[in-house]
C-alpha cells in the first residue's frame, strides 16, 4: 500500500469512529441505573425465603383482588365514555373544545396528590357536589367506588390522548366514501373507524390499565387506605412498610407489579407491530 | 340528467359551476379548480351555500331554496376518490358488499360475482387492498362504487395514480363498461388526452366556474375564449384585429399575416385572438403550392422538442412590417413519418401554412 493510501485508510478509521463510541458510556450508566433496581427486586424475590407464602397471604390476595377489580372496572369506563369524547376532539370543532382538551391534558402533568385532593374537594362528604350526594345518602369518598373514580381521573387522559390521535389518523376520506355507500354516521364509525383506529385503542387502553393499576396518590388522598375496600397493591406496599413487620411482603407486591407491567409492554409491542400491517 | 348549479365559498375560492349532464361527461379543469369539490358536492360531501343539485331520474338531491340537502348515504351516488380509499381492513369481496350489507344474501352473492366477472376480478376476492396491485385495487374501487347500483357514477381522476399502459387500458375498459351499464358517468380529470380520450362532452372548469360546456370537438376546436384555448392547449393564440367582415368571412389582420377566417361562432369586428392548434400548423414541402386560403408564412425553425412519435416544432415568424413588432413564435407538431420524409432535422427554413378550416377566432379585450 502506497503511503497516500495508508494515510486515506487512517482518516477514514478516525472519521469513520462514530458518535456511539463517545456516547456508549453514559448509555449504559443509564441502563444500568433503569435495570439493576428492577434486577435486584426479582432476584430478592427469587432467592428470599417463602416467596409463594408471601404471594398468598391475605393482605397481598386482597390487594391484588381489589387492584384487578378497580384497574378493570376503569378500563371499562375510560373505554365506554373516552372514545366518544376522544371522537369529538378528533373530528368535530364545537364550543369550549379547547378547554376540553386542556382539561383531558391536566391530569397526565398534575400530581396525582393533587388530584387526590381536588376529587375530594368535589366528591367528599361536605365537597361541592358530595354535600349533595350525601343529603341523598350517596357517599363516595373512602371507598371502592372512590378508588374508581381516583383511578379514572388519572389515567383516562392516557386512553383519550391516544384513541384521539388514533381517530386524527383515520383519513376523513374514509368515512365520507362509506357514506356515500349508504351508511349511516354510526355504521360508518363501527365498521370503517374503530377498525382502523383499532391498534390505538389498544395501545390507549393498555396504557390507562397501566396507569390504574399504579394509581397510588390520588387514591391515598380521596380513598384512604383501607384493606379489602380501598387497599390496592400500590397501597398495600406502603401498609406493609408502615406495619414494619418485613420488607417480604412488598417485595412480593412488587414482583406481581413488574410482571403485570412487563407483560403490557409486551402487548404494546405486539400491537404496534401489527398495526402498520393493517393499512 | 344530472343537473348541477351551486354556489360556495371557501375562503378566497369562489366554487360555482353549474352545468348538465347525461351519458359520460369529462369535467376537465387545471389542478385547484374546483373538480374535485363539484364531486363532493355532488356526493353530498360539501355543502353548497346556495343553488340546485338534481340527480339523473329527477331527484332532488340539494336544493337551498326548498330546504332540501339528502345526506349522503341517500343519495345513491357511486364516487371514486382519486386515492380510492378502499377500506384496508377489508377483503376485495367486503369492500365491494358494503354499500350492499342491507340486500337480501343471496342477491348480494349474486351482485358481487357479477361485478367480480364484470371487471375482471375473478380469484381477488379474499384479498386485503394492500395485497393487490394498483390497477386491481382501481377495479375493486370501481366494482366497489358501482354495486348499489347507483344513478350516478362520480370518477376523481381514478387513474392519475397509475403509470400509462395501466392507465391506457383502464380508459378503454372504462369506455366499453360504460356502455353495457349506460349509467350517466361524470369523470374528473387534468389530463387533456384522457379528456379527449374518454368524452362524449367536456365541461371545462377554471377557478371555480364553467367556461365551457360542449362536445370534444366544439371545446378541442373552438374554445369560447382566450382561457379555455389555453386549457385545451391550442398553443398558437396570437393577438389580431378584424378589419373587415363579409359574407361570414372575417379578414383578420396580425403584425405577422392577415388570415381569412370562415368561423360561424366568432366575433365579427374588433379585437380577436386568432386560434390554431400546433397539429393545424402544416410545414409545406418544397415545390408543393399551398391551397388557396391558407395563410403562407416564411418560418425559421428555432427550437424543437421531440417525443416518440412527434415533434413539436418551434418556428420564428418575422412581422409583416419590420418596423412594427417582433417575431412571432407559431408551434407546430409533426408526426415522426412526415418529419422524416421532409427532412426537416435537416433544414431550417420552411414555408408554413396554417389550415384555413382550423382557424378560430376568440374575442380579446
Amino acid at each position: 500500500m502506497t503511503a497516500i493510501g495508508r494515510s486515506a485508510a487512517a482518516a477514514s478509521r478516525r472519521h469513520r469512529l462514530g458518535l456511539e463510541w463517545l456516547f456508549a458510556a453514559p448509555a449504559l450508566l443509564m441502563t444500568l441505573f433503569l435495570g439493576v433496581p428492577v434486577a435486584a427486586l426479582i432476584w430478592r424475590a427469587l432467592t428470599g425465603d417463602q416467596l409463594a407464602d408471601n404471594l398468598t397471604t391475605a393482605l397481598v390476595l386482597d390487594a391484588l383482588r381489589l387492584s384487578a377489580i378497580t384497574s378493570t372496572v376503569t378500563l371499562v369506563i375510560a373505554v365506554l365514555i373516552g372514545t366518544p369524547l376522544a371522537w369529538l376532539l378528533a373530528r368535530r370543532d364545537f364550543p369550549g373544545k379547547t378547554l376540553v382538551d386542556m382539561l383531558v391534558d391536566l391530569p397526565i402533568v398534575l400530581p396525582p396528590t393533587v388530584a387526590g385532593v381536588a376529587l375530594l374537594v368535589a366528591l367528599g362528604r361536605r365537597g361541592v357536589v358530595g354535600e349533595t350526594l350525601d343529603e341523598g345518602g350517596v357517599q363516595i369518598a373512602f371507598t371502592t367506588v372512590a378508588v374508581i373514580f381516583a383511578q379514572l381521573f388519572v389515567s383516562a387522559p392516557f386512553y383519550i390522548r391516544t384513541v384521539k390521535a388514533g381517530f386524527e389518523a383515520v383519513e376523513p376520506v374514509y368515512e365520507g366514501i362509506a357514506s356515500t355507500l349508504g351508511a349511516s354516521p354510526l355504521r360508518s364509525f363501527i365498521r370503517v373507524t374503530l377498525p382502523l383506529a383499532w391498534p390505538s385503542i389498544v395501545a390507549g387502553a393498555i396504557l390507562c390499565w397501566a396507569r390504574a393499576l399504579s394509581e397510588l396518590g390520588a387514591t391515598l388522598i380521596f380513598a384512604g387506605n383501607l384493606r379489602g375496600e380501598t387497599q390496592t397493591m400500590p397501597l398495600a406496599i406502603i401498609a406493609a412498610f408502615e406495619s414494619g413487620r418485613s420488607i417480604e411482603v412488598p417485595i412480593a407486591l412488587s414482583v406481581i407489579l413488574v410482571a403485570a407491567a412487563a407483560i403490557l409492554l409486551l402487548l404494546l409491542r405486539v400491537v404496534a407491530r401489527t398495526a402498520p400491517a393493517m393499512r | 340528467m344530472l343537473r348541477v348549479d351551486i354556489d360556495r365559498r371557501i375562503g378566497d375560492f369562489h366554487l360555482r359551476p353549474q352545468f348538465a349532464a347525461s351519458d359520460l361527461v369529462v369535467l376537465f379543469g387545471p389542478s385547484g379548480c374546483g373538480k374535485s369539490l363539484t364531486l363532493q358536492a355532488i356526493a353530498g360531501l360539501l355543502t353548497p351555500d346556495t343553488g340546485r343539485i338534481e340527480l339523473p331520474g329527477g331527484r332532488l338531491a340539494f336544493d337551498a331554496a326548498a330546504r332540501v340537502d339528502l345526506p349522503p348515504q341517500m343519495r345513491n351516488v357511486g364516487y371514486v376518490v382519486q386515492d380510492l380509499a378502499l377500506f384496508p381492513h377489508m377483503t376485495a369481496r367486503q369492500n365491494i358488499e358494503f354499500g350492499i350489507a342491507a340486500w337480501p344474501a343471496p342477491r348480494r352473492r349474486e351482485r358481487v360475482a357479477h361485478l367480480v366477472s364484470l371487471l375482471g376480478l375473478e380469484g381477488l376476492e379474499d384479498r386485503r387492498p394492500r395485497e393487490m396491485s394498483g390497477g386491481q385495487q382501481q377495479r375493486v374501487a370501481l366494482a366497489r362504487a358501482l354495486a348499489a347500483e347507483p344513478s350516478l357514477l362520480l370518477l376523481d381522476e381514478p387513474f392519475s395514480a397509475l403509470d400509462a399502459p395501466l392507465r391506457a387500458v383502464l380508459r378503454r375498459e372504462l369506455a366499453s363498461l360504460r356502455r353495457t351499464l349506460d349509467l350517466t358517468t361524470l369523470f374528473v380529470t387534468h389530463d387533456l388526452n384522457e379528456a379527449y380520450t374518454l368524452a362524449d362532452r367536456i365541461v371545462v372548469l377554471d377557478d371555480g366556474a364553467v367556461l365551457q360546456h360542449g362536445s370534444r370537438e366544439e371545446i378541442f376546436r373552438r374554445p369560447v375564449s382566450r382561457r379555455v384555448a389555453e386549457l385545451v392547449e391550442v398553443r398558437n393564440i396570437i393577438p389580431g384585429v378584424i378589419d373587415a367582415y363579409l359574407e361570414g368571412v372575417a379578414v383578420v389582420r396580425t403584425p405577422w399575416f392577415t388570415a381569412r377566417v370562415r368561423d360561424p361562432n366568432a366575433p365579427i369586428s374588433g379585437n380577436v385572438y386568432v386560434c390554431v392548434r400546433p397539429e393545424h400548423v402544416l410545414v409545406l414541402r418544397e415545390g408543393h403550392e399551398p391551397r388557396h386560403g391558407d395563410v403562407v408564412l416564411d418560418a425559421e425553425i428555432v427550437e424543437e422538442q421531440a417525443t416518440s412519435n412527434n415533434h413539436r416544432l418551434y418556428l420564428r415568424v418575422p412581422p409583416v412590417d419590420a418596423d412594427l413588432g417582433e417575431p412571432h413564435i407559431i408551434e407546430a407538431d409533426v408526426p415522426a413519418h412526415p418529419y422524416e420524409v421532409l427532412g426537416i432535422a435537416s433544414r431550417r427554413d420552411w414555408r408554413i401554412t396554417l389550415a384555413a378550416e382550423h382557424v378560430t377566432l376568440v374575442p380579446r379585450d
